[in-house]
């Protein structure tokens, strides 16, 4: 077990080209269980393949347990890795490819029995020790690629977008189930995904990357809740965060054609950033819905276009009317009646939204 | 509500004799390709009933008039012939040594082949050109070129090391086919083989070294089973193809000295077109044609077991 380091780490695949990965800087616990997240090609992969040994490391440092990685080989790296298409031996035997890292390693062979017969036994596959890949369900597949990975008793669990290839059904609860094997083994573990649910749900912390670079490395609530800039606040939750870039006023901020008070604590913060214009974001949670009967007084007029009904609750998904007919994701309580046209009025509900700068796009 | 669940209808494979995919259906598809199999049948089994017939007779053409049914006695003679027992062993050196050198070497290559360096594709080029060229031609090129005692190329070499003497077709004939037979097909080994390590997937490399097994545990232990089956079907083709050499043996040593590096079907052809013993050598064909079916049954068996999906 080992805390994990990266150190302005940097992958640049052509001289002169942008880094696939950008002086990336992360401090991984013991234990722990970080998620990289982010859109497709924010080096993700590329960053884990860097700790596996897979990618040169070009400047900066990765330090497992504290020793520098740099020059070192994958195969003394003490790292397990689970891949994408699990990467298993075709003419091995489920047993002989679990049994593989330990026969690498010149572990007694009824020692490796004795390890693969544990694993296979928490993992459900007893009784296709002696099969060959081709003769397991993808399911099937995904679990010998993990036995494979704890057989090893490894430093570190690498795995990159290990549950993209199974139905949406098994994900989830595939996905519990590493969460909760992670815990018990309590090996250290770097897990890569572009899949938000899976990043919110299974990682002690969550690193979002875009472009190769950092954007944020915190617990997944705090990224809900505190985005540090408009790219973390759009990229985490669904339906994304309401972003606008609006005036400031004397009371709030001009929002279409009505002016938007904010909670008095939340106006405070935007004159103190001494903004005119402010990025306003607004979660659909954060709203309340009001009728043309007047409840809503004061908010933001709208008009629905599309109303999603998913039993507990609803998302309306609708037009401020201002000029650029800017869109809105409302969430609003399930079956209340909405309608495609209906008018509404929004009021934000909380003190808690997010204000960012419009020059960086950083949290104010 | 209750909702009972009906029970699914008993499963009948299809009567084999009606629908499509029935006999007669099967026959009625085949028919536009019966003139070619005719054909086929025609040009390729009636000589060889031909040949039977004739290895049931004593047929010299030097001896005319003498020609009789002899019953199995061409086959008798045959068997106790110890100069076709030779043949038969340097029929099989020739082939197996040739077919396996060529792949260890062909296998090199294309190791060396299967990373990127400066001038790839020109290197490669350069390795397939022996395969491209006409036996013959490559024949005589070792012949003439390289072997000859006085003005070959391995001799010159040789010369500033004491040792630019050697006849080398006299002294080692069968080598010296062998070693040209190999120079022309190791580009083809290589060939498949590169095709073989370019289809690998990377991943399962990765993880192989990830898992920790250096270089080489990964060549034992992934490449090669994945290459196995290119191997196989390099070895069975090479194998097919070089147990009919012809043009080499011809071209180099005309079989000599003696029968040292005569095979079968060079033997074959020097009793009937040198000795004109039409029966002897219509027996040795028969023989020769049992025998290649036996083995290249058996191998053909074994290539269509590891392209069937046994591993995939
Ligand atoms: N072998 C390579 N050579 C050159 N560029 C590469 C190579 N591999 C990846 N890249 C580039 O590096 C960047 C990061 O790629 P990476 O595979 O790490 O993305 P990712 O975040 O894993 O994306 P995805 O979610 O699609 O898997 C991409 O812009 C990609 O084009
Ligand atoms: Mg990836």
């Amino acid at each position: 077990m080992a805390e994990v380091e990266f150190d302005q780490a940097s992958r640049i695949y052509t001289p002169g080209a942008k880094p696939a990965v950008n002086r990336l800087d992360l401090i991984i616990d013991d234990g722990e269980f970080v998620v990289l997240v982010g859109p497709s090609g924010s080096g993700k992969s590329t960053a884990l393949r860097m700790l596996a040994g897979l990618e040169e490391i070009d400047a900066g440092q990765i330090r497992i347990g504290g020793k520098n990685m740099v020059g070192v080989a994958s195969r003394d790296r003490d790292i397990a890795m689970v891949f994408q298409n699990y990467a298993l031996y075709p003419n091995k035997t489920v047993g002989e490819n679990m049994a593989f890292p330990l026969k690498m390693r010149g572990v007694d062979k009824a020692v490796q029995q004795e390890k693969v017969k544990a694993a296979a036994d928490i993992l459900g596959l007893t009784d296709y020790l002696d099969r060959k890949p081709r003769a397991l369900s993808g399911g099937q597949r995904q679990r010998v690629a993990m036995g494979r990975a704890i057989v090893r008793e490894p430093q570190v669990f690498l795995m990159d977008e290990p549950l993209s290839n199974l139905d949406a059904k098994m994900r989830v609860s595939t996905r519990t189930e590493i969460a909760a094997m992670q815990r018990r083994l309590g090996v250290t573990t770097v897990y890569v995904t572009h899949d938000q649910v899976e990043a919110m749900t299974m990682g002690d912390r969550v690193a979002l990357l875009k472009d190769g670079a950092l954007q944020q490395f915190a617990t997944p609530a705090e990224l809900y809740d505190k985005p540090a800039n408009v790219f973390v606040a759009g990229f985490i939750g669904s339906p994304a965060m309401n972003l606008f870039t609006l005036p400031v006023g004397a009371e709030g901020v001009r929002i279409g054609s009505s002016d938007l008070a904010l909670p008095g604590s939340l106006h405070s913060r935007i004159s103190s950033a001494g903004q005119d214009t402010i990025t306003l974001g607004i979660r659909p949670e954060q709203w309340a819905v009001g009728g043309d009967n007047g409840d809503g007084a004061g908010g933001v007029k709208a008009q629905v276009d599309v109303v999603e009904e998913l039993g507990s609750d609803a998302f309306l998904y609708a037009h401020l009317d201002d000029e650029k007919q800017t869109p809105v994701v409302v969430r609003s309580a399930g079956r209340s009646g909405a309608r495609r046209g209906d008018q509404i009025a929004l009021t934000p509900t909380s003190e808690d939204l997010h204000l960012f700068s419009p020059e960086t796009g950083e949290r104010l | 509500m209750t909702v009972t669940a009906e029970r699914p209808a008993e499963v009948t494979p299809r009567r084999p004799d009606r629908g499509p995919g029935s006999r007669a259906d099967g026959w009625i598809r085949r028919a536009p390709l019966l003139p070619a199999l005719i054909f086929t049948i025609i040009i390729t089994q009636l000589p060889f009933l031909f040949t039977i017939y004739y290895s049931l007779q004593s047929w010299n053409l030097v001896r005319p008039g003498s020609r009789q049914f002899v019953g199995l006695d061409n086959y008798v003679k045959v068997f106790t012939d110890s100069q076709f027992r030779q043949v038969a062993l340097n029929t099989v050196l020739l082939t197996a040594g040739a077919v396996i050198f060529s792949m260890i070497l062909g296998l090199l290559f294309a190791l060396l082949l299967d990373r990127a360096f400066f001038g790839r594709g020109f290197i490669r080029t350069l390795l397939i050109t022996p395969f491209l060229i006409t036996p013959v031609a490559a024949a005589l090129l070792w012949k003439t070129v390289l072997f000859d005692p006085t003005y070959g190329l391995i001799n010159f070499v040789l010369s500033p090391f004491g040792a630019g003497q050697t006849d080398w077709i006299s002294t080692f004939p069968l080598t010296s086919v062998m070693i040209a037979l190999v120079w022309q097909w190791a580009p083809f080994m290589m060939l498949l083989t590169l095709a073989g390590l370019q289809s690998q997937p990377h991943d399962v490399l990765e993880a192989a070294r990830v898992d920790g097994a250096g270089t080489f545990a990964v060549f034992r232990e992934v490449t090669i089973p994945h290459l196995r089956r290119f191997i196989e079907l390099g070895l069975v083709l090479g194998a097919i193809y070089l147990v009919n050499t012809f043009d080499a043996i011809y071209m180099m040593t005309q079989g000599g000295p003696g029968t040292a590096s005569a095979n079968l079907p060079f033997y074959i052809y020097q009793r009937a077109f040198l000795g004109f013993d039409i029966g002897q050598s219509a027996a040795m064909g028969v023989v020769v044609v049992v025998a290649t079916i036996i083995v290249s049954t058996f191998a053909l068996r074994l290539i269509f077991r590891s392209f069937s999906g046994e591993e995939s």
